[in-house]
């Protein structure tokens, strides 16, 4: 129907329609059903489930008394900090190693069947190996982190490689670019979107390891949280650390979509 | 028609640009094309026509030497030709501009690739972007233009080179009616501005007499030349005028192959 709209134009304009309003309300109804679950199963069997007001009297107390000297905000940094460290050196070494394996036939065959035998392992596989070579410091942590962190990084950035169009590369041979110009110019920038999926996928996959990692032996973090929680027999900040995962967790996927937002820009139109 | 090819070419004083003598391909024992000889001048529109499936491809990728041939020469001002030191510029057939650059980036990518000075790119982009009115597409990505804009953008990226020698290989092929009349006066407006020598290959009869001033009319596998036919119609040519039609009657006997 032709309307006037605010400006005065005339014109046909999208009007707020009831399955718009469905769309919007669903993730609130998912939301309350899951309170409602938490809040009839906490009241039924209280010793099973924490109840909501106990988690939010933990969270509170949490926030007026740290554990280990650290406060809350002070944990879910120090597990933030060995990802990020972690996911950096990921991506400086991921990166140009995908890089090389996909660009590089010779390179591909030489490395590609070790690689695939260690691929699959799980990063905590590693931590009996590493607490006997480093320690319980620090360092091992991260470097757990960053072996679940580096494999998506590589597996991605090498497929990408591989799939560039070749009639970019065409383009780029009859524009007489040399083969490192074409790597440079139009091989990589091709693979970004994969590179950029595969830097995700290891966000998620190093907060996932993280915790595991933190369950293990440390003195801060998230993951240290829910340990702490299990040893005390203190379910409340069990669950409070549980949440508060899944809120940073959900946080960093955000950020990272706003990073690639940033970094492939041609890729939001529709 | 010999007669009457000789006499224009005694009229077109322009220098030779490139020259192919003996041009023989063969894949394996398929004969593709046979002994083909002739000459472009410089700043020459040539179009090649032939039947489906001759060799045109062939023939185009033959002259920007990502094939050798099996025998003949290819000369470019009087020397072999050779990629890394003649300039030539390619148009494909389906749309090939980088999605990950803006149109004003597609455009200096050759540029930038033969790290021409700044000032120089700058100065050439900027004269595209004026010739063919992108300026309101300057920062938009190829992925929200229309096909037909892209393969603008594609032409544009190829003149911005200022090659020795532009090919296209049927760069309308896939557009409608309207798209291609306009991008034939937009392909026939810059090469005149830039004065770049012109290869286009075609399938379309019309369009090869509408833009040309040479048409290469190739036999059936193997391709050799039916006929060099000089077309000295005025521009703007007037498709529905007499000697367009009875020039493209011409070419149409000619290609047929049944």
């Amino acid at each position: 129907m032709v309307k006037v709209n605010k400006k005065g134009k005339k014109g046909e304009f999208k009007e707020t329609t009831p399955l718009d309003v469905v769309y919007f309300i669903l993730p609130f109804i998912s939301l309350g059903l899951v309170v409602f679950l938490w809040y009839s199963v906490s009241t039924n069997k209280p010793d099973m489930f924490p109840s909501m007001t106990a988690t939010w009297a933990r969270l509170v107390k949490l926030f007026k008394q740290p554990i280990m000297r650290v406060p809350y905000y002070g944990h879910i940094l120090a597990s933030l900090k060995r990802v990020v460290m972690a996911l950096a050196a990921a991506i400086v070494i991921g990166v140009p190693f995908g890089t090389m394996l996909g660009w590089n036939r010779k390179l591909d065959c030489f490395f590609g069947s070790i690689f695939n035998i260690i691929r699959p392992i799980p990063p905590l596989a590693w931590i009996p190996l590493i607490i006997i070579a480093f320690g319980i410091g620090e360092f091992p942590k991260v470097l757990i982190v960053f072996i679940g962190a580096v494999m998506p990084i590589v597996i991605n950035t090498r497929a990408g490689l591989r799939s560039v169009d070749q009639l970019y590369l065409d383009v780029g041979t009859l524009f007489d670019a040399n083969r490192r110009q074409i790597l440079m110019e139009v091989a990589i920038p091709s693979a970004m979107p994969a590179i950029i999926a595969g830097i995700k996928t290891a966000t998620s996959t190093g907060w996932m390891v993280v915790l595991a990692a933190e369950m293990l032996s440390a003195k801060s973090g998230v993951g240290f949280l829910v340990t702490r929680g299990m040893d005390a027999n203190d379910m409340p900040l069990v669950l409070v650390a549980m949440i508060t995962i899944g809120i940073v967790g959900a946080l960093l996927g955000v950020l990272t979509s706003l990073i690639e937002r940033l970094l492939c820009p041609w890729l939001q139109i529709k | 028609m010999s007669e009457e090819v000789n006499a224009a070419a005694a009229r077109d004083e322009r220098p030779v640009k490139v020259e192919v003598r003996h041009l023989t391909k063969y894949f394996d024992t398929l004969h593709v094309l046979d002994d083909v000889s002739f000459d472009i001048k410089k700043g020459e529109f040539v179009c090649v026509v032939g039947p489906t499936g001759c060799g045109k491809t062939t023939f185009l990728n033959l002259l920007t030497k990502i094939y050798e041939p099996s025998e003949g020469t290819l000369k470019i001002d009087g020397e072999l030709a050779d990629p890394k030191k003649h300039n030539l510029a390619f148009v494909f057939q389906e749309p090939s501009s980088f999605p990950w650059l803006t149109v004003e980036e597609n455009l200096k990518f050759g540029l930038k690739v033969k790290k021409l000075p700044a000032d120089v790119i700058e100065q050439r982009v900027e004269r595209i972007i004026k010739l063919l009115g992108l300026e309101e597409f300057r920062n938009v990505y190829p992925a929200s233009l229309s096909t037909s804009t892209e393969q603008r953008v594609i032409i544009g990226r190829a003149f911005a080179m200022e090659p020795d020698l532009l090919l296209m290989d049927e760069p309308y092929g896939q557009m409608d009616i309207k798209m291609r009349f306009y991008l034939e006066d937009e392909v026939l407006r810059l090469w005149r501005e830039i004065g770049t020598t012109v290869v286009f290959i075609t399938h379309n009869v019309e369009e090869a007499v509408y833009l040309s001033e040479k048409i290469l009319i190739l036999t059936n596998k193997p391709a050799k030349i039916k006929e060099e036919l000089v077309n000295t119609l005025p521009y703007p040519r007037n498709i529905a005028s007499k000697d367009f039609i009875d020039l493209r009657r011409h070419v149409t006997e000619q290609i047929k192959w049944w």
